[in-house]
């Protein structure tokens, strides 16, 4: 029955309880059994230990002492109990005097400690007086630090309401700024449009002295109609070659100085007046004779509409390896392709074939690109031998080898002045040559490898490996302005009229940057165009209305520029990736190479 | 709160004193009176190895060629050197007047009765074996044997010298078991009476039930000596006192184990007689 109710007991709703009284019960007891077991006894039993300890001290004490007495007893039987006592006090005597010379060692002993004491004492006294001194000088140093804070921050208050007022200044001064930002721009506007007045009016002028002369012209040639004239062929017929190199060099100027060459030239040649003929369509098709660099340095007539080709008419191996470089002259009737063969190939566009005219040699490597000059009868090549060469046409060995590259030069351009020449290398580096000195004149450090160089006069723009196109003042020799680009850059070029800048990078795209609008750019991509290598060349087209780029997969590309679309895909003629694409200045051929050898000849008709 | 209480249990195991007072056999041929000898007698210790002075101060009234190995009794009861000190006192006298009177022998060893103990390394033997009993109810031994030589002598140092702190770091891991066991697999006691021929009961007993509850001193006794239950309507026969006092029959055999355990790790449990006056 106890057991059952112990266990309900553990089991049931109070067990920490039940828990605690026989644990509490535990612990009473033991107390209680040590009060009346322990506690009781354990005074008493100590203190008898130690009287016990006392006794047997005195018990020894006495038997010693016993001891001397009856030591001395045997020796003195006769002697009174009195002489016994004297010993025995004598002896008491001599052990109390021991005793009082142990208690003096002990009480000079104590005096010494209490002299060490004593002085420890004095040190730390002199101790505590010194750091009472320098809480002085810690607490002082305290208040007058406060003082410091306080000033400081009357300072601050006092720099505060300044800067307020400051910024409040400044605040005024930046309306005022804003306003005045404003009128300039106003200004600036009213400006450009009496510019832009000017511009106009000079334009309807030329435009009305173009008619006059045109008008004149008419005039005299139907004088030269009415007149008859005897032809002579013979003459012509005998000495056909020199007779056809004069012609073509009179071609040329005429088409450089049109009214000129036709005063300058005999009237009965059939071939002069198929050339005016042409410059009559080109007038027809409504160029517009403009800007006044053009006038300058590049030849009239060249601002057409271009045609965009969509036929091969010739096809060839023009070398005999891989074709790097392609580029027609001003003429249009004259054309160079550069290789890896290292030889520059000079070809005349005759009834829609090219006709080889002629060999370059004198490169030790591959040529990366061709530049015509203006005039058309110099040509400047970049090759990977390190060097630019400069050939003029007529002798195959070259006139100019510009060597200071220390790798391979990507690109050579003519600037506008014609006496100085512009290259990019691989070296990371773009220099500037005189040719008549002939020496590089300027380094310029691009910081990165240079895959293609334009310029005009008063600056160049660089194309680079690393994604950016670099803006350099040509004769501070500075970067102006870094532009990035969306891959590797593998070309550059620029309009005509120098307002556009084409990039051809290795995304893929091409872009055209407007060099006056902020840079604002355009994109040019297309499903299967893929750039063929670090240095696919992209154009524009010579009116600036297209550009033009040969893919890896052998087609050439077209886009129109004002449309942003693609305008044609020219396939099926090439077997491998297009290096580069030309096009001619009368707007007429495009002709692309590939690196299989192939040169095509396209036209639109 | 409740592990201080614990702690102050075993503290006051540990340090418990009984009142003793030596007197010399009266039969014992001595040169002088011979006085008697008062002393506290530690509970938890073994009654050779604290009576050195004992024997001292009677040595200084006998010859030496009258003394042969000491023997205590109490009341006509030799006294068993291996019993703990405190299972003597409760065990014979427990509900006499204090101080506890031990008559002291040198002549007639009783070898029917006592064992003989020619030094402490016997008593340190008999210690150590015990403690190996009573892990190897506990943990089947695994704790004793993975203890080293000098954890053993550990134990046996804090004994021997009264160190408290030094014997519980050691006996501390003797007294760990697996939680979700609940305790130890069999808890080491030994029920004594006075009035029996068997020394001792010991059995195996488990400190939990298969539900899972936990055992009562009640439950043990009722298992190994019914007798010493008193039912509602009797009068009580019997005390059943550990270390000189009754714990409740609700106190759980496995906390007694753990707390009310002497060194030796056994509890060591006295069933007398109720004290008839």
């Amino acid at each position: 029955m106890m057991a059952d109710a112990r266990r309900a007991h553990s089991a049931g709703s109070a067990p920490k309880r039940a828990a605690d009284s026989w644990k509490r019960h535990i612990a009473r007891q033991l107390k209680q059994r040590d009060l009346a077991q322990k506690i009781m006894f354990q005074d008493v039993i100590r203190s008898y230990m130690v009287l016990l300890e006392k006794f047997k001290q005195k018990d020894q004490i006495t038997r010693r002492l016993l001891g001397s007495a009856e030591r001395c007893l045997p020796d003195s039987v006769s002697k009174n109990s009195s002489e016994m006592a004297v010993v025995q006090h004598e002896d008491q005597v001599t052990y109390l005097q021991k005793i009082g010379r142990e208690l003096a060692y002990e009480v000079v002993d104590l005096q010494k400690s209490v002299r060490i004491k004593d002085s420890s004492l004095v040190g730390q006294r002199g101790r505590m007086s010194e750091l009472k001194r320098r809480l002085g000088a810690v607490e002082s140093e305290c208040r007058s630090l406060r003082a410091r804070v306080a000033e400081v921050q009357e300072g601050n208050r006092a720099l505060k309401r300044e800067y307020d007022s400051l910024l409040e200044q400044h605040r005024r001064m930046d309306e005022t700024y804003r306003r005045e930002e404003v009128r300039g721009s106003e200004l600036l506007e009213d400006l450009i449009k009496g510019k832009e007045l000017a511009a106009e009016s000079m334009n309807s002028k030329n435009e009305r002295r173009v008619q006059a002369r045109a008008a004149t012209l008419k005039k005299e040639l139907e004088t030269a109609v009415k007149k008859k004239v005897n032809i002579d062929i013979g003459s012509g017929n005998t000495q056909p070659t020199k007779r056809g190199a004069l012609k073509e060099e009179v071609e040329e100027k005429a088409e450089k100085r049109p009214t000129r060459s036709f005063r300058s030239a005999s009237a009965t040649s059939p071939r002069i007046l198929e050339s005016i003929k042409e410059l009559f369509e080109m007038r027809k098709r409504g160029s517009s004779v403009s800007s006044l660099e053009e006038d300058l340095c590049v030849p009239v007539g060249v601002c057409v509409v271009a045609r965009v080709p969509a036929k091969a008419l010739h096809v060839l191996d023009a070398h005999e390896l891989g074709i790097n470089a392609v580029k027609f002259s001003s003429s249009s009737k004259l054309l160079a392709t550069g290789g890896t063969d290292r030889v520059i190939k000079v070809w005349d566009i005759k009834a829609g074939r090219m006709h080889s005219r002629g060999t370059l040699g004198g490169s030790n490597e591959g040529i990366t690109s061709i530049e015509f000059d203006p005039t058309g009868t110099k040509i400047l090549a970049a090759s990977y031998d390190n060097s630019a060469l400069f050939w003029k046409l007529d002798d195959c060995v070259p006139k100019l080898t510009l060597t200071g590259h220390s790798r391979k030069v990507t690109a050579a351009k003519f600037k506008c002045s014609l006496r100085q020449v512009v290259t990019g290398s691989a070296d990371r580096t773009v220099k500037i040559w005189d040719l008549h000195r002939p020496a590089c004149i300027r380094t310029i450090d691009v910081s990165s490898y240079c895959s293609d160089v334009v310029c005009s006069e008063y600056f160049i723009v660089s194309g680079h490996y690393d994604k950016k196109i670099r803006f350099w003042d040509s004769r501070a020799s500075s970067c102006t302005q870094e532009v990035p680009a969306q891959g590797k850059v593998t070309s550059l070029d620029i309009s005509l009229d120098h307002r556009q800048l084409l990039t051809c990078s290795r995304d893929e795209s091409l872009q055209v940057m407007d060099l006056r609008m902020n840079n604002a750019r355009m994109s040019f991509r297309a499903d299967g165009f893929k750039c063929g290598s670090d240095s696919t060349k992209a154009i524009f087209s010579p009116d600036g209305s297209y550009v033009t780029a040969g893919s890896a997969d052998g087609a050439v590309y077209i886009w129109n520029v004002n449309s942003g679309h693609l305008e044609t895909c020219l396939s099926d003629m090439h077997c491998s990736s297009i290096n580069a694409v030309s096009w001619s200045l009368s707007g007429e051929f495009v002709v692309s190479v590939d690196k299989s050898r192939r040169a095509v000849l396209w036209s639109d008709i | 709160k409740r592990m201080a209480d614990d702690k102050d249990v075993l503290r006051d195991v540990w340090y418990g004193r009984i009142p003793t007072c030596f007197t010399l056999y009266q039969d014992e041929i001595t040169e002088r009176e011979a006085e008697p000898y008062y002393l506290l007698l530690p509970r938890v210790s073994y009654i050779t190895l604290v009576t050195d002075k004992v024997k001292k101060h009677f040595q200084k009234v006998m010859k030496q060629e009258d003394m042969e190995e000491m023997w205590f009794e109490y009341e006509g009861t030799p006294l068993k050197w291996h019993y703990p000190i405190g299972l003597l006192f409760d065990l014979h006298a427990s509900n006499v007047a204090l101080p506890w009177s031990i008559t002291v022998h040198f002549k007639n060893f009783p070898e029917r009765d006592l064992l003989h103990c020619p030094s402490n390394s016997l008593i340190e033997a008999h210690f150590m074996s015990t403690i190996k009993e009573a892990d190897t109810l506990k943990h089947k031994g695994q704790v004793i044997n993975d203890m080293q030589k000098k954890d053993h002598k550990q134990l046996w140092m804090g004994l021997q010298n009264d160190k408290f702190d030094q014997f519980w770091a050691m006996n501390r891991k003797l007294m760990e078991y697996p939680t979700e066991e609940g305790g130890f697999r069999y808890i080491p006691f030994r029920i004594y009476q006075t009035m029996s021929d068997r020394p001792f009961i010991q059995k195996l007993f488990r400190p939990v039930t298969a539900e899972g509850q936990s055992h009562t001193l009640g439950d043990l006794l009722k298992e190994v000596f019914p007798a010493a239950i008193t039912n509602d309507d009797d009068q009580k026969k019997y005390q059943v006192v550990i270390h000189g006092i009754e714990p409740m029959l609700e106190t759980p055999v496995q906390w007694l184990s753990e707390h009310l355990s002497y060194p030796d790790n056994f509890l060591h449990i006295s069933v007398i007689p109720t004290p008839t006056d």
